[in-house]
This record gives C-alpha cells, structure tokens and sequence, in this order.
C-alpha cells in the first residue's frame, strides 16, 4: 500500500511536477478527454457501432473525417523528410524529430480511427490475408491500396522514430546504442526516400481516390481526386508541421526551432499551395462542368444542403493565408503574418475534407429526398477529441523526456560547460 | 455432362409495375422472413433499420390537395447494378470493386453476392452504393422468442457489424438446382426460381426471370416503352454513339431492376433533373 501510494506520487511529480497552473488544468483536461476516450472505446468496441449517428445512409461519420485530417496534415512528414534527406536542406534538421513524432502519431491514430470504424475489428487482418487485387500492379480496391501503403508507411515512420528514442541522454551513453542511432541517420535518406513512394500511394487513395472512384455517386465522382489529395498532403502537411513546434513553443516560452527553418518549411508550404489552389480551382470547375452533369445532376442543386456552399466558400478565404502570407516575403518574415498563413492552409485543408465527407453523405442518393444531417453522439466526440489529447500528450512527454529538439539540447551542455 | 462444365446462360432481372403496385407492403414482409431479417424495439430508427427491401412513398408533392396529388409506392431492394464496359475497364458493379476484403462478387447470373462472414464491415460498398441497398447490422442481430424457430436454414444469420443485402433470393435458385440435379437434371440453365417477394406479391406488379432470354416476360418488359430504371442517366441518351462516348469516360450503374410506369411524374421522379432531360431528348 505504502508503496504504491509512494509510487503515485512520482508519478504525479513527475508528470504534474515544476508545472505552471494553466499547464496543470490543460494537463487535467487532456487526462480527462483520455479517459472518458477509454471507457467509450469499451463500449463501441463492445456493443457496437449502433452508439454512433453513422446510418445506412451516412456510413461514415467524425472518425473518418478525422482519418483524412489526421493523414492529409501528417503528409508533412514525408514532405520535410524528402526536402531533407534528398535535397539536402539541412537548415530543416532542426525540425526533423518533432516532424518524424507528429507524422508517426497521425498515422498511429488514423488506424485506431481505422480500428473503430470497422464493424468487425477483429477481422482487420483480412484486408492483408484476402486484398482485392486486380490482374495488374494496381488494386482494385483503394482500400487496399490504403490498407497496404498506410502499414508499410508507418513502419518506415517507426524506424525514422527510434534514432530519436535512442538518443536519449541516458540511452546514448551506451556505446553500441549510440553506433546504432549514428548509423540510422547515415542511411536516413533511404527511409525518406522510400517513405515518400508509399505517401504519394496512400495520400491519394485515402485522401481522395477512395471518393474519386465511386462513379456511382456523382457527389463524388472526379478521376482527378486522387492527384489532389496527395498536393493537398503536401501543402497542408508542412503548414502543420512547422504550427505544432511553434504553438510548443509559445507554451514553453522558448525558441525550440528557429525561425529561419520555419521560414524555409513555409515558403515550401506556400509555393505548393499555389499549386494545389490551382488544381482545386479546376477540381470545381471540372466537377460543376463535367461530371456533375455527366451524372444527371445539376451542380448547384447538388451542393445545396447543410453542408454545402458556405464550406466552399470558407474554403476558398482560407486559402488566400497561405497564397498571400507564405509567398510573399516581406509577409513571410514577419512571424504573426507567417503562423497566420500556415494555420490558414492547415484550415483550408481540413476544411475540403470535411465538406467532402459530410456534404458527400448529407447529398440525397433518390430525387425525392432531402439533404440529410449529421449529428456526432457523446461516443463519437469522446473518441475522436480523446485521441487528439492522447496525441498531445505523447508529443508533450516527447518535448519533456526526449530529444526532440537536439540543438537545444547540445546548447544547454554547452552553456554547462561554460 | 458434369454441372461445372456447364455455362450459366441466365441473367437474372426483375420488372416492377409501379403502376400497379398498391403499397401493401406483402413483398418487404416476404423480403424479412425468406432471408432472416432481425427484428428490433424500435424499427421506426428507418436508417438504421436492416432491410433488404424498403418500400418506398413518392409523392408528387407534399402540399398537393386531393384531385392534384398522386401518389405511388416503389419498392426498392439491391437493383443488381452491371456498369458498363469503359474503354479497357471490365463492367463492374459500384460495390465490388471497393471491397477491401473480397466479401462481395457479381456471379455469373449477374447477381451480386455477399459473404457477410466474410465482411470487416468497414462500410465502404455501402458508400459507394448509389442505391442505398446495402443495410448494416449496426446491433447485433436479434429474433424475438419464437421468431428464432421460423428462421430459414438457407440464409445465414449475420453477426454485428456486417453488411447485408439482397441477392435476389439465390439462395432459392441454389435450392431448386439441387432438386434439379436429384432428378436427374444437371443442365443448370433448366432451373429457373422466384425470389420471395415477387411469389408474395398478390398484384403481379414484380415480375422475375431471364433477361438474357428475349422471349422471357421480364426482358418484355424491361424493353418496353414504360421501362425506367432509377437514377440512371445513360438511358436518357438515345444516340448510340454519344452513350458509347460518354461510357468510355464513366461507368454508370445499369441496373438489373426495371420500373415500369406510365405515369409522366413518376417518370420525372426517377431523375434528378427531369427537365434537363426533356430539354435533351426535345433537342
């Protein structure tokens, strides 16, 4: 008993220990949004997928909504690794780990989304044992593809992650773990290189070929989508990559990564953004044009509804941050004009997501119906928000425990040794 | 002869007569007790209710007082979709090809089949379904008291978490082949069966059969004039080089269940934009 009581109180000293009291009720509040995502996952996982608001007729709801958030902006991983590793900016190195830890969590979180969308969890493994394959190197079915790519891609994302575990300074000290991280870093480029072929695969697939293919829904149907999706990953992905260091900053009250790989990190961001503005541009001329009319349906009755115009059009003001603020540079060197572009690409991303899924689902399949809502239940909030603040603690312990920032740290040894 | 030596020749369609169609509701009824459908406390929860067939209410419209308003009811189950060849594609149904996990096919009889056993029930044939036809067993599965003894042998209960859907009774076919073959007949194309909700309907409004068979009264009547089948553009297009164009740049369903209707705004209902269409086929 007396142990265990000494045993907490580590624990909590550990955890809550030297800590500011915002830090203290947000660190409260991330635990309670954990718990409250375990007891409901027992019960989905339990009981069933009935808890949900999914019905016949919107058959996915708030996981997959989070699933293509949490890919599309965790595309910035293979792009910074790729910018790195092969064109050998090594002003990004700064930024590497914290990158590698948030691409490696919103793939861990995308399955566990993946996970409770199932009806049957326990039969996960027949997407690998009986996988819809065509005659040649192309599924047939983009879950496959999705299936596939995604697990090969996150083991690439959990090799690129051990050297930082490794280097932790109680871990380093042995020599053979310290020749093992060495030499992961040597042949780091092959993981870079490798991680970004299966990307572009699986960003397309998830991200927009698995809607783009139903040539039945016309609300979705657009051969292009596949394409998009992986320049949306790209560009979304790096905005998100540098806000999540900066905000860690801002609470940390320290410059964890300079500003001048921030500053490299979004003008990459902002010059793919041109381009994924473009292609999105055509995207809705091309859907209201073509294929909406192909599939017997006027474009503008389609996008009616609930969810329809006011997302396009929020969509398209997003987008104007990081057009205007990354890619200029007189705006781009002031950082309030930087974070604010970034974090409008990240919200112009998220949002074409979301009005691809609910206005897909909401768009009535029959003439002689409606627009349908969707209203996500308590289960469907508390998992969805509980594996964000579960990601946000992760990414917490790293910053406390690990070396994700291993300029800071050779700077305070050296400061020591003065 | 040995059966599996022997090719299947049929392609199972059905025809439903909307215009004579009374709304009775006798083929769902059929529909939940041939293929063991569950049955819940609250089946009014219609979306997430499991049935293969819905019968549908369509109305002209809602505010309409008694000589303008007309109303009829469709009853609407797995409409069997084809597709179309596009270019080097093969026709495939909108479902089949999604399946990560090949739970679903189209036979050789046109039918598209379901294992639900075999299903990791992630949804995604039921999003790609443009028909609504794919139900989800969102609870599992119950059968009240003595419900449970009239369950059918033929169909397999589904667990939770599954999807299932019509297969146009095959599981009927199956068993009318066997009778077939332990008399002697192993010529697969002599068999020939009835769904449950076409032998229930008492109005004769759902006819079933061979659409591969020009003589058989079902391909009669999906090639007659009052022929309409939902939501289906490409039959709007009369020009046989522009349908071949615009099915070399998509694939559209081409489903196997045929509406027939006389009726101008039943027609009209059956397309998003009947105007449009009207516009076309004026021009």
């Amino acid at each position: 008993m007396e142990k265990s009581k000494n045993l907490f109180t580590a624990i909590y000293d550990g955890i809550f220990g030297g800590t500011s009291k915002n830090m203290r009720i947000a660190l409260y509040v991330l635990f309670g949004l954990t718990a409250l995502f375990l007891i409901f996952a027992i019960q989905i996982l339990f009981w069933g997928l009935g808890y949900t608001d999914m019905d016949n007729n919107f058959t996915w709801g708030a996981w997959i909504i989070g699933d293509l958030g949490l890919v599309g902006l965790g595309g910035g991983a293979f792009t910074t690794g790729y910018i790195l590793y092969i064109f050998r900016v090594d002003k990004l190195r700064p930024i590497i780990n914290s990158t590698v830890l948030i691409g490696f969590m919103c793939y861990l979180f995308t399955f566990v989304f993946l996970l409770f969308d199932l009806g049957q969890p326990l039969r996960c493994w027949f997407g690998f044992a009986y996988p819809n394959w065509g005659k040649g190197v192309y599924p047939h079915s983009m879950l496959t593809e999705v299936f596939f790519c995604l697990s090969f891609y996150f083991c690439v994302l959990i090799v690129e992650l051990i050297p930082v575990i490794l280097e932790h300074k109680v871990l380093i000290k042995n020599k053979i773990i310290a020749a093992i991280a060495h030499y992961m870093h040597l042949l780091m480029w092959t993981m870079a290189a490798g991680g970004t072929f299966l990307s572009f695969f699986h960003q397309g697939s998830l991200g927009g070929g698995m809607w783009g293919v139903l040539y039945a829904k016309t609300v979705w149907f657009a051969p292009h989508f596949f394409y998009m999706a992986v320049v949306a990953a790209m560009a979304g992905g790096t905005s998100f990559m540098t806000l999540m260091p900066y905000i860690a900053g801002k609470i940390l009250k320290k410059e964890l990564v300079p500003m001048e790989t921030f500053q490299i990190l979004t003008r990459v961001s902002g010059f793919i953004f041109i381009f994924y503005f473009i292609f999105r541009i055509y995207d809705l001329y091309m859907v209201a044009n073509v294929y909406a009319p192909m599939g017997g349906r006027n474009y503008f009755d389609m996008w009616g509804g609930y969810y329809g115009f006011w997302m396009i059009v929020l969509e398209l003001i997003l987008f104007m941050g990081p057009l205007v603020f990354l890619n200029i540079k007189s705006f781009r060197d002031q950082e309030k004009f930087m974070v604010t572009g970034a974090a409008c690409g990240v919200g112009a991303i998220v949002i074409s997501k979301l009005s691809v899924l609910l206005h897909g689902f909401s768009a009535p399949n029959f003439p002689w119906k409606g627009f349908t809502a969707y209203t996500p239940t308590i289960q469907e909030w508390s998992i969805t928000l509980g594996c964000f603040a579960v990601m946000i603690l992760i990414y917490m312990a790293f910053v406390k425990w690990f070396p994700l920032f291993p300029h800071l740290e050779h700077h305070d040894e050296h400061e020591a040794h003065h | 002869m040995i059966v599996k030596d022997v090719k299947m020749k049929r392609r199972w369609g059905m025809a439903i007569d909307l215009d004579k169609c009374t709304g009775c509701g006798k083929c769902s009824l059929a529909c939940n007790q041939e293929n063991n459908m569950p049955i819940f406390e609250d089946d009014s929860d219609v979306p997430k209710r499991v049935a293969f067939l819905e019968l549908m209410k369509l109305t002209n419209d809602r505010d309409a007082k008694f000589p303008n308003v007309k109303t009829a009811y469709l009853p609407k189950m797995c409409q069997q979709c084809e597709g179309n060849k596009q270019g080097k594609h093969p026709a495939e149904p909108p479902c089949v090809t999604v399946c990560p996990a090949v739970a679903t096919d189209r036979g050789d009889d046109g039918v598209v089949s379901q294992i639900w056993s075999r299903c990791i029930g992630c949804r995604y044939c039921q999003t790609a379904c443009p028909y609504e036809a794919r139900a989800f067993n969102w609870w599992k599965p119950e059968y009240e008291g003595s419900f449970k003894n009239s369950l059918s042998t033929d169909v397999s209960v589904a667990s939770r978490g599954t999807i299932v859907k019509c297969t146009f009774c095959s599981h009927i076919w199956k068993r009318e082949r066997d009778k077939a073959v332990a008399a002697g007949k192993l010529d697969i194309n002599d068999v020939l069966y009835t769904p449950a909700c076409v032998n229930t309907c008492p109005t004769g409004a759902m006819v079933f059969g061979d659409l591969n068979d020009p003589d058989s009264e079902v391909s009669k009547l999906a090639n007659s004039d009052r022929a309409v089948r939902l939501t289906n553009v490409i039959d709007d297009i009369k020009d046989p080089a522009k349908k071949k164009a615009l099915m070399d740049k998509k694939q559209f369903p081409n489903p196997k269940v045929y509406y027939l209707t006389s009726q101008k705004w039943l027609r009209d209902m059956m397309r998003f934009n009947p105007r449009n269409d009207a516009a076309k086929k004026n021009s």
